[in-house]
């Protein structure tokens, strides 16, 4: 096989396991030796599926969703709807439902209760995936944290009580990110490691549409991979003029280097696609 | 398209009735239960949503932004093979991780990538093979091909 057949081979073999193949790669793939294939295809769709599971987050699914796929479930698993070549494991005979959800304690059914968990956790794999992939807003993520107002501080004076008191606190100008009408926007977001806590001001932040999209804050911190900012809250905007809003950070910050602002779907994300990001603050030196 | 919660719903639960289907075929020598059933699920929308043609933009951000960014609280730790491949990836070259990231878990096609990423197509394929293949082989799970020049 020459390195051109070897490129093409593995080529077709990585769109196999990515997207699916048209009929006519298919036909291409079906000339190389069918065991080579097979063996290769087998271990790259292994590779392929980690990946996947490595960088997807699982999401619990929606209590009415779990309801339902537990309640398909027999009918999933009578004789007819499984293939009975070899079962598995070994040596066990074909599940029927009432093997599958009788009370009674059996040392083979254990194995399968494992089983109904990996699948659930899976099928919420799969859940998430698919939402994520067509940007669709989740039940589950529909908790948008609200801005919290003390009852005695506005959040302007906790700023700049926070200023005042902690010696630690950085800050940092919001520059345009990449959305045109975004501008004009102007402000500074102020954080302190010792207290965890911190200000985003805002001017010209327009309001957003609560029921379809909020602003989300990404840390970006010296602790954590780049490709895993810590989530700094997501909030609504209902009110021109200038804006100051506590951080909620979920994760502690330590010596946070960069934030950003993106727009995302209403409820946020847990992983932005950084299609619009209204706002960057670079911090460019640190007090300790 | 379909861009609703219901046929995201109906997916899972295909995607479950796939389990159980294909469950006897499983081989816990070659992957966890975890595993296997991801690539059930990885099956199922593959045929979903293949055709679909979704973009993402092409904007010139920050270094730190060009890639999408997950929360770092929600770390999976599903099974041995996703915290193999996690450790994998990080050995990539950073084109190369941004491929697959690209590919495989925003499901963009080859063509999307090179408009979005302006990496020419032919460079995409490579990085998606090579990068693939590399993966595979820090998981121990097949030896890489001679012929690959990673």
């Amino acid at each position: 096989m020459t390195d051109e057949q070897k490129d093409l081979l593995y080529d077709l073999l990585t769109k196999k396991t990515v997207y699916g193949l048209e009929p006519g790669e298919q036909a291409e793939l079906d000339r190389f030796d069918p065991e080579v294939v097979e063996a290769e295809f087998r271990s790259l769709e292994i590779t392929t599926a980690a990946i996947s599971m490595a960088s997807l987050e699982i999401e619990p699914l929606p209590d009415h969703l779990t309801s339902k796929i537990l309640a398909s479930a027999p009918s999933a698993l009578t004789p007819a709807a499984t293939d009975a070549r070899e079962p598995w494991p070994p040596n066990a005979k074909i599940f029927t439902t009432d093997d599958v959800f009788d009370k009674k304690p059996r040392s083979s059914l254990f194995g399968w209760l494992g089983w109904v968990a990996a699948a659930i956790a899976v099928a919420a794999l799969g859940f998430n995936l698919y939402t994520a992939r067509f940007n669709k807003p989740q039940p589950e993520q529909a908790n948008v944290p609200q801005v919290e107002t003390p009852r005695t501080l506005t959040p302007a004076e906790q700023r700049a009580e926070m200023m005042r008191s902690s010696a630690d606190v950085i800050q940092a100008s919001w520059a345009p990110g990449n959305v045109k009408e975004l501008k004009g926007l102007t402000g500074d977001i102020v954080w302190s490691d010792d207290t965890q806590s911190g200000y985003m001001r805002f001017r010209g932040l327009p309001v957003n549409d609560a029921k379809a999209t909020c602003y989300q804050l990404w840390i970006f911190d010296q602790t954590q991979d780049k490709a895993t900012p810590i989530d700094g809250g997501a909030f609504d905007v209902s009110s021109d003029g200038e804006l100051i809003i506590p951080i909620n950070a979920k994760l502690k910050a330590v010596k946070p280097e960069m934030f950003a602002i993106t727009i995302e779907r209403h409820g946020g994300v847990v992983v932005s696609k950084r299609e619009k990001i209204a706002a960057l603050a670079k911090v460019e030196t640190h007090s300790t | 398209m379909l861009q609703n919660s219901d046929d995201a719903e109906d997916a899972v639960q295909e995607i479950f009735v796939d389990v159980w289907k294909n469950a006897e075929r499983f081989d816990e020598s070659k992957a966890s239960e975890t595993t296997f059933i991801a690539m059930i699920a990885r099956r199922r929308l593959i045929d979903k949503i293949r055709y679909s043609t979704r973009r993402i933009s092409a904007d010139s951000l920050d270094d730190v932004l060009l890639e999408p960014f997950t929360r770092a609280d929600k770390t999976l730790e599903l099974s041995m093979e996703a915290e193999q491949a996690a450790e994998a990836m990080r050995s990539l070259r950073p084109e190369q991780q941004q491929v697959l990231r690209l590919s495989i878990v925003q499901g963009m096609s080859h063509q999307e990538i090179s408009e979005a990423t302006g990496m020419p197509l032919g460079t995409v394929k490579t990085h998606a093979r090579r990068g693939l293949l590399q993966v595979r082989e820090v998981m121990g799970l097949g030896k890489r091909p001679q012929e690959a020049r990673v």
